[in-house]
């Protein structure tokens, strides 16, 4: 009989340190790229060097603050020619331009930095420097011919509304490329997620709270990308007391005022999510259903000014809204 | 055959380790502060309990009639009325981190409990 | 065979007391639905004294009836649970339990009977979240065990063999 039992304390022992075994190792890394903090966290296979690589690579191409880059180039000579990262990321992101309407508009830079975002020289731009912005901002105006990409004179393109975007299809693509089948990066505060989380349960995501340190809630996602767009994330006080953001409407090259704290598109394409979010903050609630009614393809959280958390019918059963945050969750659909 | 000696070393063993963990409990609490109030199997709330400034109340009823009557304060949550016949739900008292046991109104469907890691988000968005 | 009878209806009854009193006693997790488990000295007894199908027999009586006295359903439930696991643990056990180790069956008896009734509880109200509640369930089933078991123990001593004895 104590035979038995020391065969049945042996087998549990090894049953338990197996199943402790058989855990997928986590591998995390953090780095700095594209101007912000990046981190990522992949499970099976290390992939950490490789993802750090292609940020810096596409920061090389992208970055509007480093005029030796491509989008550098193309600002100070009015024209540039481009590898292919750069023509796709330009034609995607004018793709989304047009179907918003001109609400994400890459030219929009020059009215950017005359309010100081670029600088941290804020300032509210004259009436007169205003329109002078506006007619600078028309992103029909960006020519591609082959691989080379032209402007008029005086425009100047920014990719950063859709740069982190296309590097989290990028990171998505090196990482399955890899045989990795679960992971979570986050990207500046573009969340990109491969797979479900190891044990099978799905990536859970929190959605910054507009007003103040925690979050809306949390929104449960498999295999897609999360980005938030919101004004909160820089803005200055003018001399009126007016929070002015950086977020600039095109259409009036003022900061945008429809109607929203924030805008967090859902999808898996990473660029539509990121150049989307951006869009519909400056389109507003109304704009965004219709939008979202006629093209499809993504779910969206909208926190708006009047206290409301709205989400699109497609997430209604995987966004939780945390109850302390005191705001209303809406379905809209 | 084990010796009489022998439970009696295997039992007090047990009642330490058991002892051992409902101190643990007290002391390191649970995983995480988030608190989620379940109805019929549902998540209505979701609540971090870190995140409560004021105390506040929240009045869970259905079409049955059943009400429930939850108090929130910075750190801890409990059922202050019930309109159910045995009320173990309101003598159950405040769950909290450190005292994370669930709150149960049978009749009523209704749990609160308080979740570790999983209520907890695995990145931000923003 | 009557005499069979007889020692196992006692012996039910007996069962059935223990329950009805522990049901005023007030619960000692506020799990609803959740025992003491007093009345599984009784199915210890009966295992080791007189034999598995009586005992079995003498404990879905007292669960069932003790049910209708004076339970709800979830406590029908958990006491069916808990009372069963109780009965297969020492089942399995009685080999490694000599005479005058009763009270420790009396213990295995209650910490399995109360791991059963936990795990009801999981099930039947949807959340794992009960199992918080395990640390506190092993000591009282070891403290209620260790009394009860103690008293049958004595009683045990008491009474001579030839009443109602059969093991098999």
């Amino acid at each position: 009989m104590k035979k038995n039992l020391s065969l049945l304390f042996a087998a549990a022992f090894v049953f338990l340190s197996l199943s402790a075994c058989g855990a997928p190792r986590e591998y995390a890394s953090d780095f700095f790229a594209m101007d912000t903090y990046m981190s990522s966290k992949t499970y099976g296979t290390d992939a950490s060097g490789a993802v750090k690589e292609e940020a810096e690579r596409l920061e090389s191409l992208f970055s509007v603050t480093d005029e030796n880059s491509e989008i550098g180039v193309l600002n100070v000579k009015g024209s540039v020619k481009a590898s292919t990262e750069t023509v796709e990321l330009i034609e995607k992101a004018l793709e989304i331009s047009e179907k918003t309407d001109g609400a994400l508009d890459i030219t929009v830079y020059p009215a950017v930095k005359a309010w100081g975002f670029t600088t941290g020289d804020y300032a509210v731009p004259s009436p007169e420097r205003i329109e002078e912005l506006r007619a600078l901002t028309d992103y029909e105006k960006v020519d591609i011919d082959g691989d080379t990409v032209s402007v008029p004179e005086g425009f100047m393109i920014d990719l950063g509304a859709v740069a982190k975007g296309y590097l989290g299809d990028r990171v998505r693509v090196i990482l399955k490329d890899s045989g990795i089948t679960s992971a979570i990066a986050d990207l500046g505060g573009n969340i990109v997620t491969v797979g479900d989380k190891p044990d099978g349960s799905p990536w859970r995501v929190a959605i910054r709270d507009p007003n103040g340190d925690g979050s809306v809630g949390v929104i449960e996602v498999t295999d897609k990308c999360v980005v938030t767009s919101g004004g909160y994330e820089r803005y200055f006080t003018d001399e009126n007391g007016v929070k002015r953001w950086h977020i600039i409407d095109p259409a009036t090259a003022q900061p945008a005022d429809g109607g929203l704290l924030s805008a967090t598109v859902i999808g898996e394409g990473c660029v539509l999510c990121d150049g989307l979010s951006t869009a519909i903050f400056v389109m507003g609630a109304e704009k965004a259903k219709a939008l979202w009614q006629s093209e499809g393809g993504f779910e969206m959280i909208l926190v708006t000014k009047a206290g409301e958390v709205l989400v699109t019918d497609g997430i209604k059963d995987s966004f939780f809204l945390d109850g302390g945050s005191g705001y209303e969750l809406k379905v809209i659909g | 055959m084990i010796r009489t000696r022998t439970w009696i070393v295997i039992i007090a063993a047990l009642a330490v380790a058991a002892a051992g963990a409902i101190l643990l409990i007290r002391f390191f609490g649970a995983p995480g502060t988030t608190a989620e109030i379940v109805k019929g199997g549902e998540v209505l709330y979701t609540i971090d309990l870190d995140k409560v400034t004021t105390e506040y109340e929240i009045e869970i009823g259905d079409e049955d009639g059943d009400r429930n009557t939850v108090t929130v304060r910075p750190g801890m949550i409990c059922v202050s009325s019930a309109d159910c016949p045995d009320k173990i739900c309101v003598n159950t008292g405040w769950a909290s981190k450190n005292h994370p046991y669930p709150i149960i109104c049978m009749p009523h469907e209704l749990i609160i409990r308080i979740v570790g890691a999983e209520g907890e988000a695995d990145a931000e968005a923003g | 065979m009557a005499k069979r009878i007889v020692t196992d209806a006692v012996l039910a009854a007996v069962a059935l007391v223990l329950f009805v009193i522990e049901a005023q006693i007030p619960p000692v997790v506020p799990i609803p639905g959740v025992k003491l488990g007093l009345a599984n000295i009784v199915t210890v007894w009966a295992l080791i004294r007189i034999g598995a199908p009586d005992a079995l027999g003498i404990t879905l009586v007292r669960i069932a009836l003790g049910s209708i006295f004076t339970g709800t359903v979830p406590s029908f439930v958990f006491s069916l649970s808990g009372g069963l696991l109780a009965f297969v643990a020492i089942l399995l056990l009685r080999k490694l339990l000599k005479e005058d180790q009763i009270f420790v069956a009396g213990v295995i008896g209650a910490i399995f009977h109360n791991a059963g009734q936990l795990t009801a509880a999981a099930i039947m109200y949807g959340t794992a979240s009960v199992f918080v509640w395990s640390p506190v369930l092993i000591l009282s089933g070891i403290l209620t065990g260790l009394f009860t078991g103690l008293v049958a123990q004595l009683l045990a001593k008491k009474i001579p063999r030839s009443i109602g004895a059969r093991r098999n």
